[in-house]
Parts: structure tokens; C-alpha cells; sequence
């Protein structure tokens, strides 16, 4: 028998042990079930901390499925009570939606600061038929540069693209950390993520994806550096097994691993 | 390992061999290479087809599988089949008997290759394979799942793998698993939460199969979505690499 102590990151992944040596947040994960596709257990909260257990994951950052669709009120509603019931295990995103009226969600906003905190937002633009340059995102811009927030999105979708939509957003509001989320979904899109890391150094790369392709990380971190590169895994939009594996097994050195499986997350959204 | 599970015999289902159009700097092309990394992973072998027979010609490109095949026997052989009426391979009930006789498989890439699977097309070769008890590989994007239901439809004795599924598909798998039990999903990109703990208790672990996809995609994830499984470690073994031989007609 070999000591978990003498075990290798890859290793652990191929023997499926959690890794508990290690501070690890899945610093992109959804909730509840999806019109889409089936999600098993509805995504529900319990089920999303059973297999953080099994993987060693010690926390979820999380903006529900309803929140990124049809409600962003009540998701927002659900996911702070999930941290309520699995404190510290899941940490809310407050998600916006710029189709509904500034007061309303200057309210939302407000309401949350009051209510249990903000950690950061997340915004899906996509989903919500729009672009990152919309008005209506204003009030949790403001927020979050008021706060020395990060806000993870989808997409830093708009006119011009996104190192001109960022440009643009890190011009206004200086004190925002911009995350762009699935910046390994394939090549071309890697290295388009790596052009918007170069661009502003304000922006961190999310790992988020489902076809993860082969050294598609290690070129990443070599581009960038894997300080500004965040692991996350859509779960329960996906399974998260692949993605820690991805990165168990990548031919990175044990303290880049550390630095994207958890401290990066823990030093952008200020987790104790 | 610190608890007492074994350590897992894990065959690939999916790699590929040979050069092809549009390498990136950090992907291989030389077999060496896939070895190195099934090496480094701890991968027994597994199937793999030629990149010249998917881009290039099925015929040429099957001929340089052998001679990589002749060369490494920890590869496997995936031949890549033609409908028969154009007579580019042996005739197919000919060709099914060599991939018998060689231990391999069949993969199909019918968009790729601009042909039908419709049974007037395809019919005689999906015969042949199920006649000779060839498993037939085939990646969800070359096909969908109303052809998948149409070829195991006409062809109940077939066994159908399908590769490079992704997350969105149990709407669709589950009503042709529950029809259909010679249908089998690579466990690799089918990503649906807790999906290989689904379908093991659905369908059984003997419908899902280990594969990576090099080296188009990593070995790390489809490992892991079958190492840190909430099933038994006969399931686990089953799925790593079991189901594969079984398929072949080898001892698991």
C-alpha cells in the first residue's frame, strides 16, 4: 500500500481519492435542475456537497440554473439559502439580469449586501439575450468596483469583442476583476482567452468546459501564468470528475495545480 | 493506493494513430507518443484507427493500421468500414471476418465520408459486422440518435458504441438503452452529472466504456469520471477497460 502522503495529484485522480492535502473551490459551478437536459437529483444542494466530498472539493461558488434563465431573483434566493444550510461548502454568486429595470435590480443588489453578503457576481449574457456592454448591468458594476469584486461571465460578449468590450468595462471601472469563463473549450477559444489575458491584466481564465482537449491547459498556463487561471467545472451542468481530473493529470508542477484548484479562487473572492 | 481497492485495467476505446491535417504544437502524431502517454497514465492499450483512413482513404489508411498494429501490440486495431456498393474495401462480410480475425473493431465516419447509414446504403455491412460479432465505433457527430435507433432497429445483434457523446444526451440514451441492449456510450465527454452513476444503475456498468480520444483530448477526465464513480470496484473495472474486451471476444 502506498501512503496518501506519497501519492502524487495524479495519482489521486486515476485512484479516485479525494485529495484532502489541498484547498480546493470549484470556482464555477450552477444548481437545480435545467430545461435542457436531465440533471440527476435536480442538482440539488445535498447532492452537489455529496460529491464535493468525494473529490476533496472544500468549496462551491455557485449561481443557480433559474438564476441564469427565467428568474435571477429567486435563484438568487435559492443559493443563499443552500449556503445557509452548507455553510462555507457553498458560496453564492449573485447573479443580474439587465433586461429587468434598473431599480429593480439596484434593489437586488442592495438587498443582498444587507443579506448574507456579496462574493462577486456572475453574469450570463448569453442565456439572458444580450451583451456585457448593457445598461442594465450597471448597478452591479458599480457594486463590484465600489467593492474590489470579481464578476465571472459566460461570455464578455459585445460590440467589438470581448478585449474591446473588457478594455472598455476595466477603462470604467478600475477596480473590477474580470473572470471569462470556458476558456478552454477547444483551441481557437483558448486562444482567444490568452489574447484577453494579455490584453488587461484584470482578466483571470476559467477552466470551465466540456471537451478538454489534450495540453490544452499547459499551454494556458505557460501564456499566462497560473496565477490568473481558475478551476472550475459548471457542476451540476456537468459532471466535475472530468475537470479535476484534467487538471490532476495536466504536466504541471504541483504548485501551479494548488494555485488553480484553489489559492487563485481564494485570493479573487476573499475566501476564509 | 491507501485503501484496499485494486488498481484498475484500464483499455482505450478511442485513440487515433498516424498524421493528420492540423496538429497543434502540443499535440502528437507519432505512435510513439501515444504510448508515451498511455505510459504516463497507466493505460494497458486499447483500439486505435489510422488518421490517414478517416482523412484520407479508408483502404490506404486501414493498410498503415496494420503495419502500426504489426509493430506495437498494445494497440488494437480500429478499421474504418465503407458502405460495400463501391467495393473500395473486400467485400463486407470479408472484411468483417479480417477485423474478426485481428482482434479489432470497426469505426464508422459517415458524415465525413458522405454516405448513408440508411439500410439501403449500409445495411449489408452493419450484416456483416453483426454477423461476425464485430462491435461498430461510431462518434455521435458522425451520425444522431434517430440513426443510432434506426441501425440497432434493423440490426438487434450489432454492438453499437458511441463515442464522444456529451452532457445533454440522456433524454435521448435512456429510451434507446432501455430498447436496445447492445448499446454502448464511451465513458469520456458523456458528462452528464452523475451520469456513469445513472446509467450503471439504469442499464448496468457492462454499457459504458473507457476511452480517451488522444490525442485529440486529455486522459486525466476520463479517468477520473470512471475512478471516482459511486459504484463498485467490479462496476469501476468493468468500465476501464472489462466492457472493451468483452466487446473484442478477449478474456476480461
Amino acid at each position: 500500500m502506498e501512503s496518501e502522503a506519497s501519492m502524487s495529484l495524479m495519482d489521486h485522480a486515476v485512484a479516485g481519492m479525494p485529495v484532502d492535502s489541498l484547498f480546493i473551490c470549484d470556482a464555477h459551478t450552477h444548481m437545480g435542475p435545467y430545461f435542457n437536459f436531465l440533471v440527476r437529483e435536480e442538482g440539488s444542494p445535498a447532492a452537489m456537497v455529496r460529491m464535493m466530498d468525494r473529490l476533496g472539493i472544500d468549496a462551491s461558488i455557485v449561481s443557480p440554473h433559474l438564476a441564469i434563465v427565467g428568474d435571477y431573483r429567486m435563484g438568487n434566493q435559492h443559493v443563499y439559502e443552500a449556503a445557509e444550510q452548507f455553510p462555507g461548502r457553498i458560496i453564492p454568486f449573485v447573479v443580474v439580469n439587465p433586461n429587468y429595470p434598473r431599480a429593480e435590480v439596484e434593489a437586488e443588489v442592495a438587498h443582498w449586501h444587507e443579506h448574507g453578503g456579496i462574493v462577486a457576481f456572475k453574469f450570463h449574457s448569453s442565456l439572458h439575450g444580450t451583451d456585457c456592454l448593457n445598461e442594465g448591468y450597471a448597478p452591479a458594476y458599480e457594486y463590484a468596483n465600489e467593492h474590489s469584486l470579481a464578476i465571472l461571465s459566460h461570455a464578455w460578449n459585445g460590440e467589438g469583442g470581448a478585449i474591446k468590450v473588457v478594455g472598455k468595462l476595466a477603462e470604467r471601472y478600475p477596480n473590477v476583476q474580470f473572470v471569462n469563463a470556458h476558456s478552454a473549450s477547444g483551441w481557437p477559444v483558448i486562444e482567444a482567452s490568452i489574447a484577453l489575458a494579455e490584453s488587461c491584466d484584470r482578466v483571470w481564465l476559467d477552466l470551465t468546459g466540456s471537451r478538454l482537449v489534450y495540453r490544452g491547459v499547459e499551454r494556458m498556463v505557460a501564456r499566462v501564468g497560473a496565477h490568473r487561471i481558475l478551476w472550475g467545472t459548471d457542476s451540476p451542468f456537468i459532471d466535475p470528475r472530468p475537470g479535476l481530473g484534467r487538471l490532476l493529470c495536466a504536466e504541471l508542477s504541483d504548485d501551479d495545480k494548488r494555485s488553480i484548484l484553489g489559492l487563485n479562487a481564494k485570493e479573487l473572492y476573499r475566501l476564509t | 493506493m491507501t485503501d484496499s481497492s485494486p488498481a484498475l485495467r484500464w483499455i482505450d476505446c478511442n485513440a487515433r494513430v498516424g498524421r493528420w491535417s492540423t496538429p497543434q504544437p502540443e499535440q502528437f502524431t507519432e505512435t510513439e507518443s501515444l504510448l508515451a502517454e498511455w505510459d504516463r497514465a497507466g493505460i494497458e492499450g486499447g483500439l486505435a484507427y489510422h488518421a490517414s483512413a478517416w482523412e484520407w482513404s479508408p483502404a490506404e489508411g486501414n493498410r498503415m493500421l496494420l503495419d502500426e498494429v504489426a509493430a506495437n501490440e498494445r494497440i488494437r486495431p480500429c478499421f474504418v468500414a465503407l458502405p460495400p456498393a463501391t467495393e473500395e474495401l473486400a467485400p463486407a462480410l470479408e472484411f468483417a471476418r479480417q477485423v474478426k480475425a485481428a482482434g479489432g473493431a470497426v469505426r464508422i465516419f459517415p458524415k465525413k465520408h458522405a454516405w448513408s447509414v440508411g439500410e439501403w446504403c449500409a445495411g449489408p455491412l452493419f450484416d456483416a459486422l453483426a454477423c461476425a460479432n464485430v462491435p461498430l465505433l461510431v462518434d455521435i457527430k458522425e451520425v444522431g440518435w434517430d440513426a443510432i435507433a434506426g441501425i440497432l432497429a434493423c440490426h438487434p445483434r450489432l454492438s453499437l458504441l458511441v463515442l464522444e457523446t456529451f452532457y445533454r444526451i440522456d433524454r435521448s440514451v435512456y429510451p434507446l438503452m432501455e430498447r436496445h441492449p447492445n448499446l454502448y456510450l464511451e465513458a469520456n465527454t458523456y458528462g452528464a452529472f452523475m451520469g456513469v452513476e445513472g446509467i450503471c444503475e439504469r442499464f448496468g456498468a457492462e454499457r459504458l466504456v473507457f476511452g480517451t480520444a488522444l490525442p485529440e483530448l486529455e486522459t486525466g477526465g476520463p479517468m477520473a469520471l470512471v475512478a471516482y464513480a459511486d459504484v463498485s470496484d467490479e462496476d469501476k473495472a468493468k468500465i476501464a477497460g472489462g466492457n472493451l474486451l468483452r466487446l473484442l471476444g478477449e478474456r476480461e
